[in-house]
């Protein structure tokens, strides 16, 4: 098989709070290859987007910090890398686009204004080259009348059209790998689903990884090829998609695939919960993270932390459920 | 065309105020300031002395009447003549007001430009020394009284007691020599005192919109610092920093320039307007009132304008 385009191990990310230290990611390791989409799927809370954002160097800091492991992309360790050279690799090597693309955007300045500013960071481009860059981006994620939209404010766009200019001004400098965090959340179902197939098609043309993180088991049925499914802080399952909906191993993947919706039932906001409540960050239980709410819990997993045994199937569980 | 209409608008909707402005400033200046009539009688003066001093003031008509009289001056531009010194009011304000512009500008300038960079400063290193000292600095510049403040640069910088750099008082104003100055010594005291409120209150509105998440997308995209704070942040700040800046307009107009003015003996309007309600020059002091009531509403058509230049998703409606 091909080498990984990134390989992250042991990667733990903590929070100072008021009350106390909060590790919102603990011990996650994964690789992600050349060209495929990843996805990365838990509820609310279960630090999808802190991964994220500690591939590219962005957990605010302070409150927070890298508080172990290593990311490895392009023959460097990331976590090692001086914000200089980090600053080199955000937008160029690995983009991120996010969930809000209300907010995300600049409110005060064009959206040609914000395209070119990002082009010319990376690429030695005047600024006349800039634009027509961008506006060819533009036109490439599906934005009618680019020419005449590159000259709108953020306000003056739909949201799956903002979303579409994140999306057109995260691929502007052909990254490797692109992070989605959750990136048509907040958008209708059917704008929902023309900007995953447009992400979709992009990824085979740009030919970059992506890693969709999304509570969503729906999106990611859709669009990935392997999925990592998140609880607590950490990785809990990893399968190739016909496998993890066919035959899922962990408790908590299967409690998840139950709660999707029927097909033509409405699609609910957020996942329908599985019984109990996640535990919070703070008082962490010794052993499985997630024996209070299963159905399948033995002894041993209240006292010691199962581990996940490998990269590309494998569920962190004592007693799987049954292949 | 649009920004035409709505300046008219606008002023159309500041008229009501101006009155409003004027009519309380009126009530109150009758009725609680000070009588110029005794200043003028002179000692020991008979019944009729005092009645034909009032008539000649216009004391002797009733209140109504005198207000719409005010407010036919104000139509008409005609402001009257000064009842201390008899000069026509509006020569005593086309020389005093350019003389406050010119001392009061540059404090105010540089005041909110060094707030606004040390905010951006303080913000950018927010929770370290560098942030730290500064707010130090801002509180103990707030905690001292703005007459310590220009007294101590007054002995500082202007007295045989310190450098002796700098006349104490007075405007004797030729050229732009003279002009440095007189002017240097207020300008010190006023950026001294303005600019620890004006720092802290910059920096927590920076601080703030660095919490957004258009700040986040751009650091995701590898925008460097210096850009990120001085183009991006600083233009999304630009609403309430206009908003401080224009709403303390009528502030340094008018508490700043008087003490300023009276404490370093400058003949400007804040001087003209002290001395006028001490000795209760109704004329000058209707005039004063009423230009800022102005001012006012010219301010507030000009930040809307400003909100709108700065930020595209304001409508000027
Ligand atoms: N800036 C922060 N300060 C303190 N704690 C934080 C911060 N950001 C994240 N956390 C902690 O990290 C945990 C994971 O947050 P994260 O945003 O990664 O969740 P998520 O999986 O993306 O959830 P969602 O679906 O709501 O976006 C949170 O529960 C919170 O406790
Ligand atoms: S380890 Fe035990 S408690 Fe945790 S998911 Fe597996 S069976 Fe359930
Ligand atoms: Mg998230």
């Amino acid at each position: 098989m091909t080498e990984p385009l990134l390989r992250v191990r042991d990667l733990a990310v903590e929070f100072d709070t008021e009350q106390g230290v909060v590790r919102a990611v603990d011990g996650v390791s994964f690789d992600i290859y050349p060209e495929e989409t990843v996805g990365l799927v838990g509820e609310s809370g279960c630090g999808k987007t802190v991964t994220g954002l500690s591939l590219l160097g962005l957990i605010p800091q302070p409150p927070g910090r890298i508080a172990g492991g290593s990311i490895e992309f392009g023959g460097r360790d990331l976590v090692q890398t001086s914000e200089d050279e980090m600053r080199e690799i955000r937008g160029s090597d690995i983009s991120m686009i996010f969930q809000e693309p209300m907010t995300a955007l600049n409110p005060v300045f064009t959206i040609g204004t914000q395209m070119v500013d990002v082009l010319r960071l990376h690429k030695p481009l005047s600024a006349a080259q800039a634009r027509r860059e961008a506006i060819d981006m533009l036109g490439h994620v599906g934005i009618p009348a680019p020419a005449r939209r590159i000259e709108e404010y953020p306000h003056q766009l739909s949201g799956g059209q903002r979303q579409r200019v994140m999306i057109a001004m995260a691929l502007s400098c052909g990254p490797k790998l692109l992070v989605a965090d959750e990136p048509t959340t907040a958008l209708d179902v059917t704008t929902q689903a023309q900007v995953l197939e447009q992400i979709n098609k992009l990824q085979e043309e740009f030919r970059m990884a992506v890693i969709l993180v999304t509570h969503d088991l729906g999106v990611v049925a859709e669009t990935c090829r392997r999925a990592m499914v998140m609880y607590c802080g950490k990785i809990v399952e990893t399968a190739p998609i016909e496998e993890l909906f066919a035959r899922p191993r962990h408790p908590y993947t299967m409690g998840l695939l139950n709660s999707i919706p029927r097909i033509h039932e409405q699609r609910p906001e957020r996942l329908p919960v599985i019984p109990g409540r996640v535990p919070d960050l703070l008082h962490l239980p010794p052993g499985c993270r997630f024996a209070a709410r299963c159905e399948r819990v033995l002894d041993r997993c209240r006292a010691e932390q199962p581990e996940l045994s490998g990269r590309d199937s494998a569920a962190a569980c004592f007693n799987p459920e049954p292949a | 065309m649009e920004l035409l209409q709505y300046s008219l608008r606008k002023i159309a909707t500041g008229i009501p105020l101006v009155i409003g402005v004027t009519l309380i400033s009126f009530l109150l200046m009758v009725y609680f300031g000070p009588d110029k009539t005794y200043e003028l009688v002179g000692k020991n003066p008979t019944a009729e002395q005092i009645a034909e001093v009032r008539a000649e003031l216009g004391y002797d008509q009733p209140v109504a009447v005198r207000y719409l009289d005010y407010l036919r001056e104000l139509v008409t531009l005609d402001l009257g003549f000064s009842d201390s010194t008899g000069e026509r009011v509006s020569a005593i304000l086309a020389r005093t007001i350019p003389i406050s512009a010119a001392v009061a500008l540059p404090g105010f300038i540089l005041g909110n430009l060094f707030g606004v960079l040390l905010g951006l400063f303080a913000a950018f290193y927010r929770g370290v020394w560098p942030d730290k000292f500064i707010m130090a600095a801002a509180a103990i510049g707030m905690s001292i009284s703005f007459l310590i403040v220009i007294i101590a640069f007054q002995i500082l910088l202007s007295s045989s007691y310190g450098l002796n750099l700098f006349p104490v008082r007075g405007w004797d104003v030729h050229s732009i020599g003279d002009y440095v100055l007189y002017v240097t010594v207020p300008t010190l005291a006023t950026v001294f005192v303005a600019l620890g409120y004006n720092t802290r209150f910059y920096r927590s509105v920076i601080v703030e919109e660095t919490t957004r998440d258009y700040v986040r997308t751009a650091r995701a995209f590898g925008m460097p610092a210096g850009p990120l704070y001085y183009k991006l942040i600083l233009k999304n700040c630009m609403i309430p920093i206009i908003t401080r800046i224009m709403f303390s307009i009528p502030f340094v107009v008018i508490s700043g320039s008087l003490l300023i003015e009276s404490y370093f003996g400058i003949p400007g309007v804040g001087k003209v307007t002290y001395d006028a309600i001490v000795t209760g020059d109704q004329p000058i002091l209707k005039a004063v009132v009423a230009l800022t009531a102005v001012l006012l509403v010219a301010v507030q058509l000009l930040t809307d304008i400003m909100y709108r230049w700065v930020d595209p998703r304001v409508a000027l409606k």
